[in-house]
C-alpha cells in the first residue's frame, strides 16, 4: 500500500449522480485486489480529508483502476468536475477483499454477488475474479438499484456473470422492490453456496441474515466515515458480534463474515 | 528522506530526538501503523493514542465529520486499555521503532488514576508522558481537569509523584486565558506543556435536522485551528519558563515555523498524518530544507523568535 499520484484518464456520467472514473495508478493496479479500496484526494481542491472509494474495477496491464461514485457531498461534487490528464492522490490498495472459497462450486453450486445503489460498484472487480476463477461456472448477481436510470450496472458485469437478476424500487425494470425480494427465485433457481454483498446497511443486513438461515457462507462489505483509512483514526470501528473484538472497517475489513457483523 | 540530523536534534524537556517533530495522540496510532509509509526512526518521537485505566469501546454513531479546513472527530477514546499496552503493544513499538522516542499520552477520570496510570507507564520503553487534561469526547477523558486549574495541579503534581519520565501535560483550547492553565501546571511541576489539544465544535445535517456526530460535538482539528493554536502557543511561551511542544493544524514545514516561532519548542502533526501519512517526516524535512535556505546552525535558533514591535 503506498500514496501514489495519478493521472486521471476518463471521468464520465453513469446516470444523473453517478460517474466513473478511471485513473492511471500502475503501482496500485497491480496490488489491488477484489474488495479492497483506496483513499483519493484532489491536493488542489477545497477538501481536507480523503475519501474512500471501493476499487471497481483494475486494468493491470494498462496499469489503471476503475471507480465508480455517486456525487453526493462536497468532496465527490469536486471530484465530478475534474478532468483527464488532472493529477489525484490515491492511497492504496487499502483493506483485506473477499475471500474466495470453492468448496460446493464444484458440485454445479454457485456465488452470488448481490450489489445495492453504489454499493455494486466493486462487486465488478469480484465478479471478474470469480469468472476468471470458475470460467464454467460464473456468479449470478443481484443488482438492487433505484430505478431504470441506472441500468447501465449491467453493461459492467454482463461478462462476468450467468445472471443478472435486477430489481428497482419502482419497478420500472425487473422486479419492483428490494433486492431481497428477488431472494426466494434466486435460491429456488440456483443451489447457491456463497453470497458475497456491498451495499447500504440495512439492505445487507436482511441478505446477511436470510443467508445465515439458509446456512449459506455469507460476507459483507461494510462502510463508514473515516478519516484515515489505515486504522489509525478509529472514525470506522464495531465490535465483532462473535468474537467480540473491536474491528477497524478499514484496516481489518471492509469485508466481514456476516455473522461477525450482523446477530442471526 | 536526507536530513541533516544534527540540525534537528532536539532534547524536548529530557526526551532526545532526532527531529522536533512528532506525531500527535489520536492520529499516530502507537507508531506502527504508519510503517509502511514512512521511515519510523525519522519520526521525532511517537505519542501514542489516548491510554485509558481500562479498554474503552468509544461512542457511538458518526465519529468523524470533516469541517472547512480541517474534521471533527468524536472518537471517544477508543483504546485497548493501560494493561494490554505494556503487555502486547509497547514491545512491537520498540521493535518497529527501536530509536525513535516513545511518549506515552494518557487519561483517567479521578486524580488517583492518573497516579495509578503513570506509576504503571514508568517502564522501560517509554521516553516520556503527555497527560491528557483536555480531551473533550468523554468525561473520564479529563476535560474536568483541562478548565480548572487547581484540579490540573492537583493532577500533575500526582503524575510527578508516580513517574520518573518527563511529564508534558496536554491543554485544552476550550479555556478563557491558555496562560493561567499553563502556569498552573508548571507550578505544580510539569515538565513541559502541549497546546492545544482540539477546539468542540459543533456540525448540524440541514436534511435531519440532527447533529451530524454520534456524541452531539466533537474536537475541531487540521488547518483552520491553526492561527489560534499558534496564538496560544505565543501566549503560553509569555507566561512560562517550561518548553512548549507546539500543535494545532500543522500540514508542513512553514506551518511548523510559524509554532516555533511563537515559542514551541518541538511540534505535533495531528490530523495532516490522516491525509498524508508522511507528513511527520515531511514537516522535519522542510524545516531542515529552511534552516539551511536561511544558513541557521540548528533549530532551537528559531524558538521563540517571532519580532514583535
Amino acid at each position: 500500500m503506498l500514496v501514489e499520484s495519478g493521472s486521471i484518464v476518463t471521468n464520465d456520467i453513469l446516470s444523473d449522480d453517478v460517474r466513473c472514473m478511471v485513473i492511471q495508478v500502475p503501482s496500485i493496479a497491480a496490488e489491488a485486489e477484489p474488495g479492497q479500496f483506496v483513499m483519493v484526494k484532489n491536493e488542489n481542491g477545497g477538501t481536507f480529508l480523503r475519501r474512500p472509494f471501493g476499487i471497481a474495477d483494475v486494468d493491470r496491464e494498462q496499469g489503471r483502476i476503475l471507480l465508480i461514485y455517486r456525487v453526493a457531498g462536497k468532496g465527490t461534487q469536486e471530484l465530478a468536475g475534474l478532468e483527464p490528464t488532472m493529477e489525484l492522490s490515491v492511497e492504496g490498495p487499502l483493506g483485506g477483499g473477499f475471500r474466495f472459497e470453492s468448496d460446493g462450486l464444484e458440485a454445479g453450486g454457485r456465488t452470488l454477488l448481490i450489489g445495492g445503489g453504489v454499493g455494486v460498484a466493486p462487486m465488478i472487480y469480484t465478479a471478474r475474479r470469480l469468472a476468471e476463477l470458475e470460467p464454467a461456472n460464473k456468479p449470478v448477481f443481484l443488482l438492487g438499484i433505484r430505478n431504470e436510470g441506472e441500468l447501465f450496472w449491467q453493461d459492467y458485469l454482463k461478462d462476468f456473470t450467468k445472471e443478472i437478476v435486477v430489481t428497482t424500487n419502482d419497478g420500472s425494470s425487473g422486479i419492483k422492490g428490494f433486492a431481497i425480494d428477488a431472494m426466494p427465485e434466486i435460491l429456488s433457481r440456483y443451489d447457491i453456496r456463497h453470497i458475497k454483498i456491498c451495499g447500504p446497511t440495512i439492505m445487507m443486513e436482511g441478505l446477511a441474515k436470510l443467508a445465515m438461515k439458509q446456512g449459506i457462507e455469507c460476507q459483507v462489505s461494510l462502510e463508514k466515515r473515516m478519516a484515515c483509512g489505515i486504522g489509525v483514526c478509529l472514525g470506522c470501528t464495531f465490535e465483532g458480534m462473535i468474537s467480540g473484538k473491536r474491528w477497524k472497517i478499514c484496516h481489518d475489513g471492509p469485508v466481514f463474515p456476516a455473522e461477525e457483523v450482523f446477530a442471526r | 528522506m536526507k536530513m541533516n540530523m544534527d540540525r534537528l536534534a532536539t532534547d524536548f524537556a529530557g526526551i532526545k530526538m532526532k527531529t522536533p517533530v512528532m506525531g500527535a495522540s489520536g492520529t499516530f496510532g502507537f507508531g506502527i501503523e504508519y510503517k509502511d509509509f514512512l521511515d519510523l526512526n525519522q519520526v521525532g518521537a511517537i505519542i501514542s493514542k489516548g491510554l485509558t485505566p481500562v479498554p474503552r469501546a468509544g461512542n457511538k454513531g458518526v465519529r468523524i465529520a470533516e469541517t472547512p479546513a480541517g474534521m471533527l472527530n468524536c472518537i471517544g477514546l477508543e483504546n485497548p486499555g493501560i494493561d494490554r499496552f505494556l503487555t502486547d503493544i509497547l514491545s512491537q513499538v520498540r521493535k518497529e521503532a527501536s530509536e525513535t522516542a516513545f511518549i506515552a499520552n494518557f487519561s483517567a477520570g479521578t486524580v488517583e488514576d492518573y497516579g495509578m496510570m503513570a506509576a504503571k507507564l514508568d517502564v522501560d520503553g517509554v521516553d516520556g508522558v503527555e497527560v491528557n487534561i483536555s480531551c473533550p469526547n468523554v468525561k473520564e477523558g479529563g476535560i474536568v481537569f483541562g478548565t480548572d486549574p487547581k484540579a490540573a495541579a492537583a493532577v500533575t503534581e500526582v503524575v510527578k509523584k508516580n513517574t520518573s519520565k518527563p511529564v508534558i501535560v496536554k491543554l485544552s483550547p476550550n479555556v478563557t486565558d491558555i496562560t493561567v492553565m499553563a502556569k498552573a501546571v508548571e507550578e505544580a511541576g510539569a515538565d513541559a506543556i502541549a497546546l492545544i489539544n482540539t477546539l468542540t465544535g459543533m456540525v448540524i445535517d440541514t436534511r435531519s435536522w440532527k447533529p451530524l456526530l454520534g456524541n452531539i460535538t466533537g474536537g475541531m482539528s487540521g488547518p483552520a485551528l491553526r492561527p489560534i493554536a499558534v496564538r496560544m502557543v505565543w501566549q503560553a511561551a509569555q507566561a512560562v519558563r517550561i518548553p512548549i511542544l507546539g500543535l494545532g493544524g500543522i500540514t508542513c514545514g512553514q506551518d511548523a515555523i510559524e509554532f516555533l516561532l511563537a515559542g514551541a519548542s518541538a511540534v505535533a502533526v495531528g490530523a495532516e498524518n490522516f491525509v498524508h501519512p508522511d507528513a511527520v517526516v515531511q514537516v522535519a524535512a522542510d524545516i531542515d530544507a529552511y534552516l539551511e535556505a536561511r544558513g541557521l546552525n540548528h533549530v532551537s535558533e528559531l524558538v521563540g523568535k517571532v519580532q514583535i514591535g
